[in-house]
Formats: C-alpha cells, sequence, structure tokens
C-alpha cells in the first residue's frame, strides 16, 4: 500500500479532510483519535494489510509515522 | 505447529438441544440514559458502533439465577419433563448469587429437582454457552440421560456507570437450555484458552487475589476520561478486538471442517453478542450471509455468557420451533476463552422470552 492509501484510510477513520495527514502528525492532537477510531484502525489494518498489529504496540504509537511502522514494511515510504 | 492441532477438538456422539428458554429483566435502559450520562451526540456515536440501543436492567435484587429460574421453569413446563428425570444441572455465569454455596445447588433446590442429580458451576462469561454445552453433552457421553444447562449474567451490575467502555453494551439475561441423549447425534466441538490476555477484561478486586477495600470500592478517573473502581469491570478493547480477530475465524474454520459442513450447510451462525463493529467485522471477514447471522444487540445488548442462546430465542424462535436447522455457535472473550460447536438440532421447544 501506497503511504497516501494508508493516510486515506487514516483521514476516513478520524472523520478529517481529504489531504490533511502527511506522515508527521501527533496522535494526540487528533480529536477522533479515541477507543472507537483505534478499533476501525485495527480493522483497517487486518481487511486492507492483512496484519493484525499488537494493541500494545498501538498504545505505544506517538505519531503516524509510528502507526506506518506497525505494518512491517508493508506500505511504502513515498506518497 | 499445524494449525490443525493449535485447538483442542472434541467429538460428542448422542447428545441433541431439546428446548431454549430465555428471561430478561423487564426494565430497560436505552438512549436516553446513556445522553444523560455522556451527552447526546456521544451517545449517539456509541449506539451506533456498538449496535446496542436498549438493554434490559436487573433489579437490585434480581440475580443471573432468577433470570434462569424463571427460563428453566417455562422450559421444563412446555417439554413436559419430569423433574425426576434430570441427571445434571449445570450453571455457568460469572455473576453468581454468592461466592459459595455454588448458584446451581441453589437452583437445584428451587426448582425442585430430584436429589439424584449432579449439580456444578461454570465460572466463564463470553465463551460459557460453548463450555456449558460441551460440559452438557461430556455428561450425556458418561452415562446422564438429562441435562438442565442454565447461562446467565448481571453483567450490569459490574459496569460503572461512568465508564463508557463497559455500561452502554451490558445488558442482563438468564436463559435454560435443555439436553438429551439421542442415539448418533453428533456434537463438533473447537476450545482454546489464552490466560496471558487474563487482564484485559477483569474485576481486578473484590475476589480473594484482592480483597474488597475502601479503596477498591473507590471510582477514580482511568483511560479515556472513563470513572470505575477496582470492583467493576476493566476492558481493554483493542486487546479483545485483536483477540478476536486472531482467534475467532480460525475456531470457525476449524469446526466447519470438522463437521465436514462448507460455510453454505450452516442455517445459523449464531456468534457472542461482542457487540455491532466486531460482529459485522467478522461477518465480512469470513464472508458469512448477512441473512444467517442473528443478532439480538439492539433490544439487549452484550449479554456475555447468555447472548448465544438469547439470540436463538430472539431471532431463530420461527424457524428453530418448525425445522431441524444446522448451527455453528461461537463464543470469545473474559478469560481470554473461546469456542465454537458444530450441531444439528431440533424442531425446539422454545417458549416466548420472558420478561420477569
Amino acid at each position: 500500500m501506497t503511504a497516501r492509501k494508508f493516510y486515506t484510510h487514516l483521514e476516513f477513520i478520524l472523520e478529517l479532510e481529504p489531504n490533511t495527514i502527511h506522515g508527521t502528525e501527533a496522535l494526540q492532537d487528533f480529536e477522533g483519535w479515541d477507543s472507537l477510531s483505534k478499533l476501525s484502525f485495527i480493522a483497517m489494518g487486518d481487511a486492507e494489510l492483512d496484519t493484525i498489529v499488537s494493541a500494545e504496540a498501538l498504545s505505544g504509537c506517538k505519531t503516524v509515522a509510528d502507526l506506518v511502522g506497525l505494518f512491517d514494511g508493508k506500505i511504502a515510504h513515498k506518497e | 505447529m499445524n494449525e490443525l492441532y493449535i485447538m483442542a477438538s472434541f467429538i460428542l456422539r448422542n447428545s441433541a438441544i431439546r428446548g431454549i428458554a430465555s428471561a430478561v429483566p423487564a426494565a430497560t435502559e436505552g438512549l436516553d440514559d446513556l445522553s444523560r450520562v455522556f451527552g447526546k451526540e456521544e451517545a449517539q456515536k456509541i449506539a451506533q458502533t456498538t449496535g446496542v440501543f436498549s438493554r434490559h436492567i436487573a433489579r437490585s435484587d434480581q440475580c443471573a439465577s432468577d433470570l434462569c429460574f424463571h427460563a428453566a421453569l417455562k422450559l421444563l413446563e412446555a417439554l413436559d419433563w419430569d423433574k425426576d428425570s434430570i441427571d445434571v444441572i449445570i450453571f455457568v455465569s460469572t455473576t453468581p448469587d454468592y461466592y459459595t454455596p455454588a448458584t446451581s445447588c441453589v437452583l437445584q433446590g428451587r426448582l425442585e429437582i430430584s436429589k439424584n442429580c449432579a449439580a456444578f458451576d461454570i465460572p466463564l462469561g463470553c465463551s460459557g454457552y460453548i463450555y456449558g454445552l460441551w460440559n452438557a453433552a461430556s455428561s450425556i457421553a458418561a452415562g446422564g440421560k438429562r441435562v438442565l444447562l442454565m447461562v446467565g449474567e448481571t453483567s450490569s451490575k459490574f459496569a460503572s456507570p461512568l465508564d463508557k467502555s463497559t455500561m452502554p453494551l451490558f445488558g442482563d439475561a438468564g436463559t435454560a437450555t435443555a439436553i438429551e441423549f439421542e442415539k448418533d447425534r453428533e456434537m463438533y466441538f473447537e476450545l482454546g484458552t489464552d490466560g496471558n490476555g487474563y487482564k484485559h477484561l477483569i474485576v481486578p478486586a473484590g475476589g480473594f487475589r484482592q480483597r474488597h477495600s475502601a479503596v477498591t470500592a473507590n471510582r477514580t478517573i482511568r483511560e479515556g476520561g472513563n470513572i470505575r473502581s477496582d470492583e467493576e469491570v476493566f476492558m481493554n478493547g483493542a486487546e479483545i478486538f485483536t483477540f478476536i480477530l486472531r482467534e475467532v475465524p480460525a475456531v470457525l474454520k476449524k469446526v466447519l471442517a470438522s463437521a465436514k459442513w462448507n460455510i453454505e450447510d450452516v442455517d445459523a451462525f449464531v456468534l457472542h453478542q461482542a457487540n455491532r463493529f466486531i460482529n459485522q467485522f467478522l461477518l465480512k471477514k469470513m464472508k458469512l450471509r448477512p441473512d444467517r447471522v442473528p443478532y439480538s444487540l439492539e433490544e439487549f445488548g452484550n449479554t456475555s455468557s447468555a447472548s448465544i442462546p438469547l439470540t436463538i430465542s430472539h431471532a431463530l424462535r420461527q424457524l428453530m420451533q418448525k425445522e431441524e436447522t444446522r448451527l455453528v455457535l461461537c463464543g470469545f472473550g473474559v478469560g481470554l476463552s473461546w469456542g465454537a460447536v458444530a450441531l444439528e438440532c431440533g424442531p425446539l421447544i422454545m417458549p416466548e422470552i420472558g420478561f420477569v
């Protein structure tokens, strides 16, 4: 998956406008990053990237880049 | 390790379900009650995600055993079973009447069932109905004739009213299932356990590891602004969801393979009613037909161990009163513990859901 596509999924989960995420954002700045959106994120990872992320690793993520890092190279670095 | 050997598989012969009855408290809570605590917008969002719009809530003097008692009386009457003909009583619940004695013993007395009867409790939650059926069928395989399996919960009593990760979800219910010897009927079970995840869904205090105290009873602010005490239930939703993704599709595939059924052969997949988001995700992932995956969440919420028989009473009564059906039942959650069974049954005796 391209990074852009990954960001688009994240924008959808967080109910953000398209093209607002670029990879460096801090998760705590997203109002929508709560327990429900975390479930949606885990579901997206399983459905789109065939990866069940570790919930413990997810809770340690601070930035969008950290989220990308959960998928073990399955997301291309370039947008 | 070969995937075929990672779960405990059992084929139990000569047992058949004869009837299922359910009872719920008459009192309900709904969106208005949620809105008062969490605000209207948040309440709507929670309900849309969980799929829970109403929950039946036990009175302070009403226990899971009271709901099971009501369901059992109706079922035994409808079946016309002589109370002396029951060999085994099983009560499955995480919300028993007392620490001791076992609630199954209390129920034997209340139901006036023969003293020539084994009675025991199984303190499992979301997977409990599958383990209850497994014990019932095992008892019959060992020479028993009739088993009364009662499965019920009043989970609302250990959910903090100020915790939005649990309170909007849990409803209360009691059920009774009658299982009887029938030659050559088979049930295929797959069971699993991962105790390393026990902390992800837990009431940490009030048992014997951490006794009740003024400190454990004190509600404090926790993750996400939720407020609860250590004597109230904690659920790490992300951990539970990843556990479900790891184990539930695998156990469903395994139980289908054991029974030598394809997905199309199954009349209904009755899943533990975790929440709508999770169950819909499983349905899509497993490519199940929506009309074969019944729900009881909207009206009753997540009723823990009771959710599978309650969903059968609620959504499959018309079908199963008339026809023989092929079912796959699957429970998963607190423990962490999970199980699935593939079985054929029916037509069944199914009284209407009681409101008590």
